[in-house]
């Protein structure tokens, strides 16, 4: 009865739909949600306790909270760009990666909004980023990026999130028609909101999704500045730098895309997606990795170069986060997120599964490092005299930091289970183009 | 009979089936139609009259709106409502205040055209006529269908299930209408 298109996503649709996962889903669950449980046991602790369970204390007032804040938001931008381009090219490599790249973006970003939501000591206070009339009648700053960040954050989530979910409308409906238990039929049917595939809805569809996409670009590239003007607009020396936009987009985007090549290996490992996350894909995507890591590697280059021209202040506190007692963060980040990518001009590399974790992993790793050196690694000089004083995180900061990443995985491990990794409709499309052209 | 009719629908099995079936209904003179594929078929919506210009069109006006109101938002409130003094930087430091304009702007273009395509949509909705079809389930996975609708001028039962039928699709059926 199956033709070939029936047969073309039933392994797509397949997945969500059926009724057992095996214990490894489980298992993995469990874990991430046990960390998700240290994640609401820490951000308890601080929210009664305050700030000063954290490491953090002049002239380290940025600590964990922040570099984990950057990490997060650095995997959001780089994934959501990545996938903002594909549409925009309307490139193959968008069929196979498009859905769980913005998925990424999606979980990433709610993992980094809530570092400095507890960053302000008073998250309940939180509320006062938004210009709302108050009974003091006092209004926001403006002029400070903080308030910038509130706004980018926050639109962030909303277009990705809607535009994540406009796409998922015609993919909701084929599980809704392809699920035999009624609860199932009911709970896609609610989700997918009426969707008849009628040959007028596609159309606007298509133009409306096209349309954010583009937007999503502009809003990415504004976003990830907004996060190095935190940084560059201060007096600290090394931070205080015009070139620390590029820095943080152009790693971020190593960053996003590195994740995203991780969870395509993962995904197309564990769920045997082969044939919608082809060799081709992977590649083409190790291929992008590897030029993202060059492109950091160019910009570390840059940052010395840089230094050398500032001269006085600024190139000595360049110079000592690259020599000092935080040194090995910084050497850290240029070996993981610069050296080990190296490894993909291998095509066996590129194609090989514990290739692509080991390298996604790496990267990501070296980012981390990266945004653990600028922070902490920066505040070594300052125009005023050290207090001497040196930052660790403490328990709590590293029990928050583990459960953000343990939210990410359970989000990812329900969206597996729950929802189509790979969009079935544009690749029903695509294969039907390939057959008539 | 006819009144409790939502029209008549053909299954075809590929979407070249369908663009056949779509222009020969044209050439017949049938101007109520609905065609439905599992996935997006530029030309046939061409082929159908089907313009989505309003879509750019939504996002502009929303995006510039957003724009325009954060950023005389942001004008108001630090330069004239709450004019705070900072080292005597100026209240009116527009630099400033681009960046969230821009965010904002972008905000309100997304969300409205987002949202404004489900209004033009008329989704969600529980429940259509068409979904009563037998076999329509495969709409969304590997098959196309095509309906001529019950208020058509030149709607007749008979004539257009003749004019199906010369067509040899999978099946033709009546479609009940919805109360």
């Amino acid at each position: 009865m199956s033709s070939d298109a029936h047969a073309a996503t039933s392994r797509v649709a397949d997945v969500p739909l059926s009724p057992h996962f095996g214990w490894v889903w489980w298992l993995a669950l469990l874990a991430s949600g046990g960390l998700v449980a240290l994640l609401g046991y820490t951000l308890i602790s601080v929210t009664i306790i305050g700030v000063g369970v954290w490491g953090v204390n002049i002239p380290y007032v940025w600590g964990f909270d922040l570099i984990n804040y950057a990490w997060w938001i650095g995997i959001a931008n780089g994934a959501s760009l990545f996938a903002a381009i594909l549409v925009l090219r309307r490139h193959d490599l968008r069929t196979a990666v498009n859905r769980f790249a913005e998925g990424v973006a999606l979980f990433a970003v709610i993992c980094a909004g809530i570092f400095p939501i507890f960053h302000l000591g008073r998250p309940w206070l939180f509320y006062w980023t938004f210009p709302y009339p108050a009974t003091f009648e006092v209004w926001p700053q403006f002029r400070s990026t903080l308030t910038w960040d509130f706004w980018a954050i926050s639109t962030h989530v909303i277009v990705t999130s809607l535009l994540w979910y406009v796409g998922l409308i015609p993919d909701l409906a084929t599980l809704r028609d392809r699920a035999r238990r009624k609860v199932v039929q009911q709970v896609y049917g609610v989700l997918a909101l009426g969707w008849r595939g009628s040959v007028r809805h596609w159309a606007y569809h298509q133009r409306a999704y096209r349309l954010v996409a583009i937007l999503v670009l502009p809003l990415i590239l504004i976003m990830q500045s907004t996060v190095a003007f935190e940084f560059a607009v201060t007096l600290v020396p090394d931070w205080h730098e015009t070139r620390q936009p590029l820095h943080f987009v152009a790693t971020g985007l190593a960053q996003g895309l590195s994740i995203v090549l991780l969870v395509a290996v993962l995904l197309r490992w564990s769920l045997r997606l082969g044939r919608y996350i082809d060799e081709g894909d992977i590649d083409l995507l190790g291929k992008l990795v590897l030029t993202s890591a060059l492109v950091s590697g160019y910009l570390y280059i840059d940052e010395i170069a840089a230094a050398l021209l500032s001269g006085g202040l600024a190139q000595e506190a360049t110079f000592t986060r690259m020599t000092g007692q935080y040194a090995g963060l910084y050497w850290t980040a240029i070996v993981y997120s610069v050296l080990i990518p190296q490894l993909f001009w291998f095509r066996v590399a590129r194609l090989s599964t514990v290739g692509g974790v080991f390298v996604g992993f790496s990267i990501g790793v070296g980012i981390w490092f990266d945004r653990f050196s600028i922070i902490v690694g920066g505040l070594q000089t300052d125009y005023l005299p050290s207090v001497g004083r040196t930052y660790s995180p403490t328990l709590p900061e590293t029990g928050l930091f583990l459960g953000t990443v343990g939210l990410f995985v359970a989000l990812l491990l329900l969206f597996v289970r729950f929802l189509p990794v790979v969009s079935m409709f544009e690749t029903r499309h695509d294969e039907h183009e390939e057959k008539s052209s | 009979m006819t009144q409790h009719s939502y029209g008549i629908m053909a299954e075809f099995k590929t979407p070249e089936a369908l663009m056949e079936a779509v222009r020969a209904a044209k050439r017949a003179g049938y101007t109520r139609l609905d065609a439905f594929s599992p996935f997006p078929l530029s030309d046939l919506a061409k082929e159908l009259g089907v313009r989505t210009s309003v879509i750019p069109w939504i996002a502009l006006v929303a995006g510039l709106t957003g724009g325009v109101i954060q950023y005389a938002s942001q004008y108001w409130m630090n330069a004239i409502d709450y004019p705070l003094n900072v080292g005597g930087r100026p209240l009116h430091s527009w630099p400033a205040f681009i960046p969230a304009s821009l965010i904002v702007a972008i905000l309100w273009a997304g969300a409205a055209t987002l949202i404004g395509l489900l209004l033009i949509l008329r989704l969600p909705r529980l429940h259509h006529p068409v979904f009563a079809t037998p076999g329509f389930a495969r709409a969304s996975e590997d098959r196309f269908f095509l309906c001529i609708l019950q208020d058509d001028p030149l709607y007749d039962d008979a004539a257009v299930h003749a004019f199906f039928g010369a067509l040899s699709p999978l099946a033709v059926q009546e479609v009940p209408a919805c109360d």
